[in-house]
């Protein structure tokens, strides 16, 4: 999965968000780092709803404009659990040889 | 007009990048997510975020959209596109090889003089060109088509896989001129070649005509929107006609 997939599915993980707050909650979770375009960010989503990993929740019109929400799917949701776990598996093995490798150097 | 009026009017142009089914579902939402992300005082759209929404709008018309659910279907679209990409590599090193007509011809036992050779190169070189274009053309127009849940594709492909395999067998070898054009690049590294490439169009089509590809190849006027809102989660149908309300309420559509 890539990173930004699983930042936007991140972002969705605790609610619904409209494309906006995706791009400000990816930006937020990445500490800065990853900053979404509006076209990579529809790109995505339509790739994650024709996967059946989103849905859309709701539609809302705010000062005239059209807001899109978007939710996580049970297989959304199954994914991002599984890539986390994944990932955390990955990441403690990498650091559990990154503190052996520095006490065999002290 | 207003720095943002002016700036919201730039961005309107640019969701025509994307294709129309794209562009009436998202438009007016992408307009927002710009909008909303634009500093204050900002006039023109920005060139990175301009060369994002083209790129992106340019991958949404070219990419295929089949669902994960799809499997067979994706598949075969994968191996038509590789298909495509291997007519490709065969067309480059033909032309890297009839660069010397002589060589090529010496591949089949033929010997030529130097005038003959000058004179065969032009009209060989066009004819080859397009003859190996054609493939190539064929297999994105039907892998596009298909991955869009083109019913006709499924069967031209098939059709053209039944041609094929008569072309591998001989039975074109009374076309004019010499009939071995039809399978001349490939034979010319050996047979192992185009049976491999039957060999994929065969995977080809018993993915297509897999049961699990069914549901995916609709009759004319059945959308793929149809086609999700079918396969989704039971209230869903009653979510998008609620959805459907609150669009008709929207100003207007980009």
């Amino acid at each position: 999965m890539q990173e930004a997939t699983f930042l936007i599915l991140t972002a969705l993980a605790d609610g619904a968000q409209h494309g906006y707050g995706i791009i400000t909650d990816v930006q937020q979770i990445s500490g800065g780092r990853v900053r979404l375009r509006a076209g990579t960010l529809y790109m995505a989503l339509n790739r994650l709803r024709a996967d059946e990993l989103i849905a859309v929740d709701r539609e809302e019109v705010v000062d005239g404009r059209l807001r899109r929400y978007y939710r996580l799917t049970p297989a959304g949701t199954r994914r991002l659990a599984d890539e986390a776990a994944r990932l955390q598996a990955h990441a403690a093995v990498a650091l559990r040889r990154l503190n052996l490798a520095g006490g065999m150097a002290t | 007009m207003t720095g943002q009026e002016h700036l919201e009017r730039a961005y309107r142009r640019l969701p025509g990048w994307y294709p129309r089914e794209f562009r009436r579902e998202h438009g007016q939402e992408i307009l927002a997510v710009l909008m909303a992300g634009a500093p204050d005082g900002q006039r023109r759209p920005g060139l990175a975020q301009s060369a994002d929404l083209i790129r992106s709008g340019l991958w949404l018309r070219l990419r295929p959209s089949v669902p994960r659910s799809a499997r067979t279907v994706r598949a075969a679209v994968k191996l038509m596109y590789a298909g495509a990409v291997a007519s490709t590599v065969n067309l480059i090193l033909l032309l890297a090889v009839i660069a010397d007509v002589k060589v090529y011809h010496a591949i089949f036992g033929y010997h030529l003089t130097a005038a003959q050779a000058s004179q065969l190169t032009t009209q060989f070189i066009t004819v080859s060109v397009l003859w190996d274009l054609v493939p190539v053309a064929v297999r994105l127009w039907m892998a596009h088509a298909a991955g869009r849940g083109r019913n006709w594709a499924r069967i031209v492909s098939t059709l053209l896989f039944g041609a094929a395999t008569l072309n591998l067998t001989g039975a074109f070898s009374w076309l004019p001129p010499p009939g071995i054009h039809l399978t001349l690049v490939p034979m010319a590294y050996g047979p192992a070649l185009p049976v491999l490439y039957w060999l994929a169009g065969l995977a080809v089509v018993w993915l297509l005509w897999r049961p699990g590809s069914r549901a995916f190849f609709r009759p004319p006027g059945y959308t793929q929107a149809q086609h999700q809102a079918q396969t989704a989660e039971p209230g869903h149908q009653a979510q998008m006609a609620e959805l459907a309300r609150v669009r008709a309420r929207l100003p207007r559509q980009v």
